[in-house]
């Protein structure tokens, strides 16, 4: 899967149309979702994904028909996000990622206790803490759980949509994931469960 | 999977940090055959924390597909969305 500059294509107008109802189109309702917890506002979801679209169009000819479409879309997505919406959000982002990178690598890593959760405890719960918790996340947390949990990508078309290292996409997962059952602990603590 | 007896199993993991990774590798399809099948056949099955956090990491995947795989896409950001692809190869 090629997200890099291929050789422009050069579709003629009925290719585009098909290009773009085939391949782009079938891919809304993952974009929009993707939108909108990146946002957590629905108007800026809709505009999110409605310029992301235009710009997919628009740069139509960078895409080479029957190579990974959803992977292509959600990178310019993403960027779209960063690049126009990030500032509006009500969150600065206040992780500093060289630290997590490092803490992933160190020796602290063995020493970490996994957050206290138990399945029984997970399965009680209804739709809102679960989604609440990946909400309460930071936006680049949230982000990779969303693109691998939720949209089934690999490392490497995560490294690709996200402009990191493979290394990074899974350290970030890893942190990300011990801090949504930290939440989640959290939740289950005050629904009244002992912990494992 | 057979439940193992859980008395048997080990109650403190050596390998921590390889585990954690290993895991997250499976759990993401991204290990070798090899590797899935050593863990789960034999490391899962004598060592206990490692079982529990398989089956939570497990859980917890469930959890966000089932319940935060969210809404369609409005209808009017699709037909909106069309209509401007429309207009701009009539253009």
């Amino acid at each position: 899967m090629e997200l890099e500059e291929t050789a422009k294509q050069h579709y003629t107008d009925a290719e585009k149309q098909h290009v773009f109802d085939n391949e782009f189109m079938p891919h809304i309702n993952a974009m929009y979702n993707f939108a909108y917890r990146l946002t957590l506002d629905q108007d800026d979801s809709k505009d999110l994904v409605q310029d992301t679209y235009l710009k997919a169009y628009r740069f139509i000819d960078s895409f080479q028909q029957g190579t990974n479409a959803k992977a292509w879309l959600f990178r310019i997505l993403k960027n779209s996000f960063i690049n126009d919406y990030r500032k509006k959000s009500k969150e600065p982002s206040k992780v500093d990622y060289q630290e997590v990178e490092s803490y992933y690598n160190s020796e602290e890593v063995d020493r970490q206790i996994t957050p206290d959760l138990r399945v029984e405890a997970l399965k009680d719960m209804i739709g809102d803490e679960i989604s609440n918790a990946l909400n309460a996340l930071d936006v680049d947390f949230r982000t990779v759980i969303i693109l691998s949990d939720l949209e089934g990508f690999k490392y490497d078309e995560m490294a690709k949509i996200l402009d990191i290292p493979i290394g990074t996409v899974r350290s970030r997962l890893h942190r990300a994931r011990n801090l949504l059952k930290e939440k989640l602990s959290e939740y289950a603590k005050q629904m009244g469960y002992k912990t494992a | 999977m057979s439940i193992p007896d859980k008395s048997h199993m080990k109650q403190d993991c050596a390998n921590k940090r390889e585990c954690m990774e290993m895991l997250q590798l499976i759990v993401d399809g991204e290990a070798t055959p090899e590797q899935k099948e050593h863990f789960m056949k034999h490391h899962l099955e004598e060592c206990l924390p490692c079982y529990n956090n398989y089956h939570l990491e497990v859980a917890v995947r469930q959890m966000l597909k089932s319940k935060c795989s969210g809404d369609c896409a409005p209808q009017e950001l699709v037909d909106s969305i069309k209509a401007k692809v429309i207009r701009n190869l009539a253009s």
